[in-house]
């Protein structure tokens, strides 16, 4: 069977989202759309300080309220278990003690007829605490420190000595705000109990995971939760956990013997789903005069939430970005008493490269070098890390395209030397070497009597595309059109699917499809092996190819069987298959995993006399191997940018110093980029296929956002001589 | 309305109203508790959940419904209020199966990625030819930031209400 490598067919094209019209119709269904007969409303009650004991909780005015069918506390919830860890700790299960470690933690949930009851209910409940002094610095000494906290910190020859012995050093702290993922959908968890049976919609990025989540906080077998997200209204990294609202609705729902709808507010987005965590970093670089880097070292520290783990490492890709032979890479962790960290498109990587590009960009000036030119020479051939070959690189091929499309030769290097009447003119560009992460993954093929196929995992399609590509993957390992096929998600009984995270899904999901169809079209192989009447009696699968609903032999094409004369001809009503795949090994393929490389350039204008600062165009070059969907890999691409503007010149979630509060809790407050912030964006991708996956992708749903925070500093260091070494860049900071 | 006391506490009584809501051309007669939103009534009414609630607080327009033709945000606005009045949800966009010329080209431009925002994108958008103000790509730009989309399809959403602009598709 010919592999899709090989194929000029549908995979690539940028076809239009599969599931296109149901969103512009209001058609397609997100968690809080579900309802149910009898349907009651929950109303969550937080805590209103940040560390201590609830010393007095009176729920009698709330429980009278009109409408309230339960109030649960501390005080009256059944013991739950604690949910199994994904790679990261889960979250306690909810109200189980009197102890309270951030402001915004739950110490109620209110149950009524409506929505309006709960909420206007969930205000009557009247809780005391008796507060401690909350950790909220991470200069505090009371503070835990935790030292490389995942085992990647990093270190290669003499960092000591090369710093020392270098002819340029330099070196630079930069600080990064704490992010809100803030995804439009609240997220939202309806909950229905059928004996011991529960079904879930959620608004997760896992269903498998969720599902074994529930089961063993409510001490039940995995079999009987069903947890359902076929649309999601964005997560960016808030739908990996398993959050404690959802098990306080199931709670609430088998409190009161009804279904239940929890839809967070929009202030408890932000204290109840996660955030990306500021960070403070450190880098030292040495060089030779000529711009050969010798040393660096990249060192971060992190806050983290009181308990549980949070995946953050800012340093580690600083590891392998460059070639350079003394390197030292540290990660640290802070516990203070905020709400949770978690993952935020581009965890830890965000943050770290805007630290390594922007000191990049001031080692460029120091040596009076092209800041294209000091990456370009410092390219990383191989992996400097694992000592391996790139399972692929084009990354200098993104600056050569980056740089010409951009127009980067008409930028004249001194600060302040570019206008346009009264406004500054800065270009600045950031390289990008993303990681990524891939998990075992299973799919399950099926074809039917009237030729048309479904193919089914229990993955998710946050906005990614997943519908799309995995519709276009299947259609053309099938040989069949994309009418023809339909690909099913989003639902925890499908064939256990791999988390939307880490930029790895489209990989997992996507060699486990590959092997579903392939394992599918051999079934029917089997079927006709010994049927004389059939052109491919006795075929294998590698003298095949399939097309047009059919399978043929590759020696001679025309002598071919549909799949439907297959399965009519053998009285079989449909035919399936399953396929799986898992993680390559580094060293078994002998070569590095490569995440995708990019090139970000960037031009802001800067209006000194009106204060205004806008960035006006970004052109991003994209190395991200087998693109499957042009149109949906640029919106992966421009959406993210969209995210790394946000994090470079407005986002930052502000903690009131005094009672760890989030005191911008709202869309008002929090500001993220509208459309009149966003410029015209250019992508181009370039590269290969990647080796390391048989599909070869590399993932598009993170890379994005990387790199925009630096090209943003260093252009407005170059349009108005300003460094500036914290994220967001706001106009008070330049003039 | 009276006040009844538990535990010292007040407990308000909810008035209730009657109001005819008419939605895409419909009439729906509903009793209300006072404090239903025009969104709540929508969706957990009606059943109709094309429209959006991003925040609850009038900050991001996934909630846009028209309103007498115009752009309304449905989160700020009481069921109660709209007695008599014109509701146009995006579930009355399409006529007959046939899609909206907007929610076309909003498919065809990728203007949407999780979808979420989308419903109160095309409210906005239509609503936004029918004012004229969809000039230039920068009028477009600044009326069109009422509408936040976190999945950032702002550039395909511009393209998109571009294009039904200039084939002149400026009726809703
Ligand atoms: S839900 Fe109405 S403006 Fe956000
Ligand atoms: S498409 Fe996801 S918020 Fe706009």
């Amino acid at each position: 069977m010919t592999t899709v490598e090989q194929r000029t067919g549908l995979v690539g094209q940028g076809v239009d989202r599969v599931d296109g019209p149901l969103k512009v119709t209001g058609a397609a269904r997100y968690p809080n759309d579900f309802s149910y007969p009898d349907l009651a409303y929950a109303a969550l009650v937080r805590s209103t300080v940040a560390a201590g004991r609830i010393s007095r909780l009176d729920t009698a005015a709330a429980l009278a309220s009109p409408g309230v069918l339960a109030v649960i506390t501390h005080q009256n919830a059944p013991r739950l278990e604690r949910a199994p860890d994904s790679g990261l700790t889960a979250p306690p299960p909810p109200l189980q003690d009197d102890r309270i470690t951030f402001h915004g933690q739950y110490v109620a949930v209110v149950v009524a007829d409506s929505a309006e009851e709960a909420t206007a209910a969930a205000r009557r409940v009247e809780a005391e605490y008796e507060p401690a002094e909350p950790i909220l610095d991470m200069g505090d000494p009371r503070a835990e420190w935790i030292t490389d906290p995942w085992g990647t910190d990093s270190s290669r020859g003499d960092l000591k000595g090369a710093l020392a012995s270098a002819e340029v050093r330099f070196e630079a702290t930069y600080t990064t705000a704490a992010n809100s993922n803030s995804p439009m959908g609240l997220f939202s968890t309806v909950a229905v109990w059928d004996g011991d049976d529960l079904t879930i919609h959620d608004s997760t990025q896992w269903p498998s995971y969720l599902r074994k989540a529930i089961a063993q906080v409510f001490s039940l077998p995995e079999g009987n939760v069903r947890v359902l997200c076929p649309y999601v209204g964005g997560a960016f990294g808030a739908g990996l956990r398993a959050w404690p609202h959802i098990m306080l609705a199931a709670l609430a729902a088998r409190t009161v013997g009804r279904p239940v709808k929890l839809v967070l507010t929009r202030p408890e987005m932000f204290t109840g789903v996660g955030h990306r965590t500021a960070s403070e970093q450190c880098v030292k670089l040495g060089a030779t005069r000529d711009g050969r880097l010798v040393a660096l070292a990249h060192e971060s520290t992190t806050p983290l939430q009181i308990e549980g783990t949070q995946f953050e490492p800012c340093t580690a890709g600083s590891a392998s970005a460059y070639a350079c032979p003394n390197v030292i890479t540290r990660d640290r962790q802070v516990r203070l008493n905020i709400p949770w960290c978690n993952f935020m498109r581009a965890p830890g990587e965000a943050q770290g490269n805007f630290a390594l590009e922007s000191a990049m960009d001031e080692l460029a000036y120091e040596l009076g070098m092209d800041p294209l030119e000091l990456r370009l020479r410092n390219y990383s051939e191989d992996n400097p890390r694992l000592e391996l070959p790139w399972s692929s690189k084009s990354l200098r091929e993104c600056y050569e395209v980056g740089a010409e499309r951009f127009g980067w030769s008409r930028r004249s290097p001194e600060p302040g030397s570019m206008r346009d009447g009264d406004s500054l003119i800065g270009y600045g560009v950031a390289g990008v070497s993303f990681f990524w992460y891939q998990e075992p993954c299973e799919a399950r093929a099926t074809l039917r009597k009237d030729g048309t196929a479904v193919v089914r995992s229990a993955v998710t399609d946050i906005g990614t595309g997943t519908y799309t590509v995995m519709t276009q993957l299947s259609a053309e390992c099938l040989g069949l059109d994309m009418a023809h096929v339909t690909f099913e998600l989003g639902d925890s009984d499908l064939p256990a699917g791999a988390a939307a995270g880490g930029s790895g899904l489209t990989a997992a999901v996507g060699s486990a499809v590959q092997a579903a169809c392939r394992n599918l079209v051999r079934a029917f192989l089997d079927t006709v092996r010994d049927d004389p009447t059939s052109p491919l009696q006795g075929c294998t699968i590698d003298e095949v190819s399939v097309g047009g609903g059919r399978i043929h032999r590759i020696d001679a094409p025309e002598s071919g069987e549909a799949y439907a004369d297959i399965l009519a001809a053998h009285g079989i009503g449909e035919l399936s298959a399953d396929g799986s795949s898992t993680p390559n090994d580094p060293k078994v393929a002998g070569m590095a995993p490569s995440g995708a490389f990019a090139a970000r350039f960037v031009e802001v204008r800067v209006d000194p006399d009106l204060g205004l600062m806008q960035v006006a165009r970004v052109v991003s070059v994209v190395d991200a191997g087998r693109i499957l969907n042009e149109k949906t890999a640029t919106s992966q691409i421009m959406g993210g940018t969209v995210g790394g503007i946000g994090m470079a010149m407005l986002e930052e979630i502000v903690t009131d110093p005094g009672t760890g509060r989030v005191a911008n809790a709202t869309f008002g407050d929090y500001l993220i980029p509208v459309n009149a912030d966003i410029p015209d964006m250019e992508v181009a991708f370039v590269g290969r296929p990647d080796r390391f996956n048989s599909v070869g992708v590399k993932g598009v749903g993170e890379i994005g956002l990387v790199g925009i925070g630096a090209a943003i500093a260093n252009a407005v260091h170059h349009a108005t001589g300003r460094r500036v070494r914290s994220l967001p860049i706001t106009i008070e900071q330049l003039f | 309305m009276a006040d009844d006391m538990t535990g010292g506490v007040p407990v308000a009584t909810v008035a209730r109203v009657g109001v005819t809501l008419t939605v895409n051309g419909a009439d729906y007669r509903l009793d209300l508790d006072s404090r239903v939103t025009l969104l709540d009534a929508l969706r957990d009414r009606l059943g109709m959940t094309g429209t959006k609630k991003g925040c609850d607080q009038g900050a991001c327009g996934a909630c846009t419904v028209m309103v007498d033709g115009k752009r309304v945000l449905s989160c700020l606005t009481l069921a109660a209020q709209c007695e008599g009045k014109d509701v146009t949800t995006i579930e009355g966009l399409a006529a007959d199966g046939v899609l909206h010329a907007m929610q076309e080209a909003f498919v065809r431009h990728d203007a949407f990625q999780c979808g979420y925002c989308t419903s109160g994108q095309i409210m906005s958008a239509v609503c936004l030819l029918a004012e004229g103000r969809a000039g230039s790509d920068d009028a477009i730009r600044q009326f069109m930031s009422g509408n936040l989309c976190r999945c950032g399809a702002y550039g395909n959403i511009v393209a998109a209400i571009r294009e039904v602009r200039d084939a002149g598709g400026h009726d809703a």
